[in-house]
């Protein structure tokens, strides 16, 4: 089990909600340290001191289980994301807040957002991403277009701009998450990488 | 809306389409589905009534398994 699993254990019984949050939380430890095939509702119920028959209350089985992590995780990491954000934003500056929330919420939720990204390329994923786009698609392209409109913005094909726009600070953050850059060089995120960083990316994609 | 929990040892497809005739046909069942992949193969239903025990037989008198899994 992992350490951390521990902390989050409650020593009484605790109300329905905190007990959904341990459980979601345990999946999502498991997920990362065991994969999909390793992970089971057994385990699962074992690591959060809690009865099998439980955790079928909450749940119909272990797809129905990460199916529902995954979404609710994917809702919570886009609302932080649009957190301050309007898609009517001039385009530097709602670049600069896409970057902030972002980074943001990685650091206070690695699980989770590792969680989420080893989850977006699985048959689950499909699902959760189709899921979690309904919310936030349309303000994104919305962003989008008005910057292309507004001259903010090259015309580029999406996978062009997503990759420049985002790939740097997703790097960024993995390093970290790794405590190394290239070549076992250590490295901390910081703000100050960050902006540097950033200031690169909207250098690139602004006309 | 009632959700009841059981292990069970029904196991092949066979089973699972027998218990299944049963189960549809069963005056408070709304939903239910057997994880075939869990080492108890555990039997959820969503009911109308809480009738655990009446569950209990209807799955016993067709020859499996079936105790209620305390939470």
């Amino acid at each position: 089990m992992n350490e951390r699993s521990f902390i989050f254990v409650p020593e009484m019984r605790i109300r329905d909600t905190n007990k959904e949050a341990l459980v979601k939380q345990t999946a999502m430890e498991l997920l990362l340290r065991d994969g999909f095939d390793g992970f089971s509702m057994q385990k699962l119920a074992k690591a959060c001191e809690i009865s099998v028959g439980t955790l079928y209350i909450y749940y119909k089985n272990k797809e129905d289980l990460i199916l529902k992590v995954g979404v609710e995780e994917g809702k919570r990491m886009m609302k932080a994301t649009m957190k301050n954000f309007s898609p009517d934003m001039p385009f530097k500056e709602g670049l600069k807040v896409q970057w902030e929330n972002r980074s943001s919420y990685w650091l206070k939720n690695r699980e989770a957002s590792l969680f989420y990204e080893n989850i977006k390329h699985t048959p689950y994923g499909e699902v959760i991403v189709e899921e979690i786009s309904k919310y936030f698609r349309p303000a994104m392209t919305k962003f989008v277009q008005n910057a292309i409109a507004n001259k903010q913005l090259h015309f580029l094909s999406f996978e062009s701009y997503w990759s420049v726009a985002f790939g740097p600070l997703y790097t960024l953050l993995k390093f970290d998450q790794s405590g190394k850059s290239v070549g076992n060089k250590s490295y901390k995120f910081s703000k100050k990488t960050m902006y540097q960083t950033l200031e690169l990316v909207t250098k690139a994609l602004t006309p | 809306m009632h959700i009841l929990v059981f292990k069970t040892n029904i196991e092949t497809e066979d089973h699972h389409k027998e218990v299944g005739v049963l189960l549809s046909s069963h005056r408070s069942v709304i939903d239910w589905n057997i994880d075939k992949e869990d080492i108890d193969k555990v039997l959820r239903i969503e009911s109308e009534l809480n009738n655990s025990h009446e569950i209990i037989s209807t799955i016993n008198l067709a020859g499996f398994i079936c105790e209620e899994l305390p939470d």
